[in-house]
């Protein structure tokens, strides 16, 4: 407590650091509760409408007395919420098996060709998306593969393998390589090792690396954009072209329920990754 | 009998980053008999290691054969041999509670629980750990992983045990405790032990038979006193214990003993032994086989270390030559600056042909 003014400007600036990053998704929370179906700058009043519209409880938004006139349904925003976790579950999945799959081949193995797979599981990370986007759905048609919920998951899962790669790599680089050699010493096969040994070592780091993947597949827009089928919209993609005509209110309820399962699943991830495992 | 382990013109070398061959195994062949404590041992680089992992197969050798009982394990992978490991670094599965760390070869092949935890409760009690099997190793000391590690390497009862430079995270005091234990423990698993080690002291304690190598090599395989009383070289006798070497030159032969003398003129008594007048041989002495007398080599005191019991002295002789290291009990009143006489006894002598 030498300078109370210099205590002062720096809890003044990480207050104001905090505002500026949250102020916006505090504006989400608080018009989730407006009443006004119309215009949400405007404040009339508090209601749980809008959540209450999402499990198909209040037909507010729908009903008679509504004076917005949205040409989207709740259903189809529903639909598009189901279409972003049915994608995030199985890219989440696919990528983490392939990810954590090769993080261990290139940090165990020596093989012919190893450090160029190394600098090419980098690069989808480092691309525009708008370049992996285009060049997704060109290979799509190229292929004569019709757009849909499996092309939105195999794009995906390009980009996010390499994700998970590197987060699993991060782990496996701290490893003692004496733990694989003690459980061979003991008597365990390969297969035994893997999975009493090395998959339980890596666990804080494959899960880590799922969460992130998880997140980014539910978030993405640009790419899904390009490579999502008529009938197959994802909730980024769905909001996005909600906005040219006004956003329905629910939006703000599903936008705040999202953020609440974020930080769920944000804390879930530091508490495993803070979990001791030596 | 035939020995428990026979290793045979074992050889393996490592490429160098720079394109060139490091030689780690050079063709080497060792004995080791059920039940004894063998020690390999030199400084880092010598090819212990590699000998150790060959044996317990992380290192395939590029030729050669190890047996182990009169079956051949060559070829074999780590799973399939019957010898365990304790680690360097212990190793020891952070996820898994101690007992369940020290029940892992037994969980590995198929033991029922209830035996299992039998034998881990039992194992336990033997390394000192009896009560601890439900903790995490992150809440032990080292001491204590030491002896995890060293529980389940021991659970499936091999016939041979390679340690790794065990005890090299231990400070000295539990160092000293270990390696009284880790001996007194083989006599009652009545298991071979093979233990790597730079740490020459540690090898004395603790071997039946000391294996000295260097650079690939075997230099020399005895007993410690064998190997510290009787090197066979000249990196031998330096690497155990503390040394003086003299290079001397036969001036006559008196009686029973050959006086001879170095460049410089100090000179050093041995057992006459049919020696010749001009003769050229080493003299191996060792710290504690001088003594301060009324004749003998004359020097000044360089140095003197106070080492409890004894007295280390640095000795610089006055006709010129290295200092002569030398340790002596009740060095009353001697300190540096100090002239003194050295004398031996000339059985003490090690000798070595040759210059």
């Amino acid at each position: 407590m030498r300078n109370p003014w210099g205590w002062i400007a720096l809890t003044g600036f990480s207050l104001l650091f905090f505002a500026f990053i949250y102020a916006p998704l505090l504006v989400i929370i608080g018009y989730s509760f407006n009443a006004n179906p119309v215009n949400m700058m405007i404040w009339e009043g508090f209601t749980l409408d809008w959540y209450a519209g999402l499990f198909g409880l209040s037909d507010r938004a729908t009903g008679v007395g509504n004076r917005a006139a949205y040409i989207e349904s709740t259903d189809q925003m529903l639909a598009a919420l189901r279409t972003s976790l049915t994608v995030a579950v199985f890219t989440t999945t696919i990528s983490t098996v392939i990810g954590t799959a090769t993080a261990i081949a290139l940090a165990r193995y020596r093989f012919r060709g190893r450090g160029f797979y190394n600098g090419f599981l980098m690069l989808p990370m480092m691309m525009p998306d708008i370049v992996l986007g285009i060049g997704l759905l060109i290979f799509f048609v190229t292929l004569g593969m019709q757009l849909s919920l499996v092309t939105i998951i195999i794009g995906h899962c390009t980009f996010l393998t390499s994700y998970v790669f590197i987060i699993v790599q991060a782990r496996i680089a701290g490893l003692d390589p004496a733990l694989e050699e003690a459980s061979a010493d003991l008597g365990a096969s390969e297969w035994t090792t893997l999975r009493k040994v090395l998959l339980p070592q890596l666990a804080p780091g494959i899960m880590g690396g799922a969460l992130l993947a998880f997140v980014i597949s539910m978030d993405d827009l640009v790419i899904t954009y390009f490579i999502s089928g008529v009938g197959d919209t994802t909730l980024p993609v769905f909001i996005f072209g909600m906005i040219r005509r006004g956003v329905k209110p629910e939006i703000n309820a599903i936008a705040t329920l999202i953020i609440l399962a974020s930080v769920i699943i944000a804390a879930l991830g530091l508490w495993l990754r803070s979990r001791k495992t030596d | 009998m035939a020995p428990l382990l026979e290793i045979r013109a074992a050889r393996r070398d490592f490429a160098t980053p720079e394109g060139g061959k490091i030689c780690a195994l050079d063709g080497v062949d060792l004995d080791v008999d059920a039940n004894e404590f063998v020690t390999l041992l030199g400084p880092s680089g010598c090819g212990k290691t590699t000998l150790l992992r060959a044996i317990s197969g992380f290192e395939m050798l590029d030729s050669g054969t190890i047996r182990l009982g009169g079956t051949d394990l060559t070829g074999l992978p780590p799973f399939r041999r019957p010898v365990n490991t304790v680690f360097q670094s212990y190793a020891l599965f952070g996820h898994m509670t101690v007992a369940r760390n020290v029940g892992y070869a037994l969980e590995v092949a198929g033991v029922a629980k209830a035996q299992r935890e039998a034998e881990v409760a039992e194992t336990l009690e033997k390394v000192g750990l009896g009560g601890m099997g439900a903790r995490k190793p992150g809440q032990l000391s080292g001491g204590q992983r030491q002896r995890v590690a060293l529980a389940r390497a021991i659970i499936a009862k091999p016939r041979l045990l390679l340690l790794d430079e065990p005890l090299s995270a231990l400070d000295r005091n539990l160092r000293q405790q270990m390696q009284i234990e880790l001996k007194s423990l083989q006599h009652r698993l009545g298991i071979a032990f093979i233990f790597v080690t730079h740490d020459q002291e540690e090898a004395l304690t603790m071997s039946d038979r000391i294996v000295v190598m260097r650079a690939g090599g075997i230099q020399q395989i005895g007993t410690p006193r064998d190997i510290y009383r009787h090197p066979r070289n000249r990196f031998v006798a330096e690497f155990i214990g503390e040394t003086n070497l003299f290079s001397v030159t036969v001036d006559r032969v008196e009686g029973g003993t050959a006086l001879t003398r170095t460049a410089e003129g100090v000179q050093v008594l041995l057992p006459a032994d049919g020696r010749k007048t001009g003769e050229r041989l080493t003299a191996i002495l060792r710290p504690a086989d001088f003594t301060i007398a009324a004749q003998g080599i004359l020097g000044t005191v360089a140095r003197a270390v106070y080492l409890g019991p004894d007295l280390h002295l640095s000795v610089t002789p006055d006709c010129g030559g290295p200092d002569i290291s030398v340790i002596v009990r009740d060095g009353l009143g001697v300190g540096e600056g100090t002239r003194l006489h050295l004398a031996h006894d000339p059985a003490r002598v090690h000798v070595l042909e040759g210059g």
